[in-house]
């Protein structure tokens, strides 16, 4: 069966439309991982595709939790709620802290070395 | 409990690549304002607030592709705080990172140093994301064939034949070469050069494994 070359270029022109971060990046922070030596295409483009899915997923399923539900505004603690309660975005919890008033964590370092008492 | 504080941008590794401010989040900490100014010393990270201590560089994907597709993701009423866009930022990076340490890990055990697209597959699997697995399966079949089509790379087993007019060295600037096979099927052909796809920098066998 023969394809008109037309055919073949849309295909083309869609699989890099399909495409919407930039791949070079995406190899540079693989390569930062220790131990990496190289990666094949289908890596990385395997890679830059999931990168677009877990955007979608860890966005829509933070708005859908968020706290505020009439703001309609996702917002950073709706995303730390989320890292902290789904099992899949788990992984996040360190890079999400809970964002704490000042005087909040001054107080309860306050505390904390008056019960430590070795001052 | 960790906390988020304003700090400087660590940029350190900014010129060293070259990159501009843009594409860098910096690893900001965000302290409410209070009536203490930043006086506070960021030197006693011991709360787990930053992630300096285990990754040298923060590179990070352009904010506006990701912005972008967070916009497309949430329902077309919703809004996207700037903070959490930052976050996600960042949190994009750490997924790649985590997804490859686990893909060359598998790959170091099975004595490859190349990591290939199973390996990457094989990571998610594990790491909670199996429900990623087909959808780009599908993905790649899709760019697989497209890549084919365009090509015609040697090497790649294209299941028909395509002539020796396709060599290494045959790469120069692209243009249609129509060639008929024996059998009688036109097989239209791009000879093709990398710069047509410049997201990719280098063309790389792709492994069938």
């Amino acid at each position: 069966m023969s394809q008109t070359n037309s055919g073949k270029h849309s295909q083309a022109s869609e699989a890099k439309k399909a495409i919407s971060l930039p791949i070079s990046r995406v190899r540079l922070i693989m390569k930062s991982s220790p131990d990496v030596s190289s990666i094949n295409q289908d890596a990385l483009f395997l890679t830059t595709k999931a990168t677009e899915l877990f955007v979608q997923h860890l966005a829509l399923t933070s708005f859908n939790n968020r706290s505020q539900t009439e703001a309609n505004t996702l917002n950073y603690s709706d995303l730390a709620k989320t890292a902290e309660e789904s099992d899949t975005f788990h992984f996040l919890t360190d890079i999400l802290p809970k964002k704490i008033l000042a005087q909040d964590y001054l107080k309860s370092l306050e505390q904390m070395q008056d019960e430590d008492s070795d001052f | 409990m960790a906390v988020k504080m304003d700090g400087d941008s660590s940029t350190t590794d900014a010129s060293q690549l070259g990159m501009t401010g843009e594409y860098m989040a910096s690893s900001h900490y965000v302290l409410h304002p209070q009536d203490d100014d930043g006086e506070e010393n960021m030197n006693d990270h011991e709360d787990g607030g930053t992630k300096e201590n285990y990754r040298e560089q923060d590179i990070y994907l352009p904010i506006a592709n990701v912005a972008r597709i967070m916009k497309n993701a949430v329902p077309q009423t919703g809004k996207i705080a700037k903070d959490a866009k930052e976050c996600v930022q960042e949190c994009v990076s750490e997924f790649i990172s985590f997804i490859t340490s686990e893909a060359s890990e598998r790959c170091h055990q099975e004595k490859r140093k190349t990591i290939n697209g199973e390996d990457i597959l094989f990571a998610m699997s594990t790491l909670g994301f199996d429900m990623y697995v087909d959808p780009l399966k599908l993905y790649l079949q899709k760019f697989r064939e497209a890549m084919k089509g365009e090509k015609g790379m040697p090497g790649v087993a294209v299941g028909e034949s395509l002539g020796e007019d396709l060599t290494d060295d045959g790469f120069a600037n692209p243009l249609p070469a129509g060639i008929i096979t024996a059998d009688g099927q036109q097989q239209n052909v791009m000879v093709y050069t990398t710069t047509a796809y410049p997201q990719i920098p280098t063309v790389q066998q792709i492994q069938f494994s």
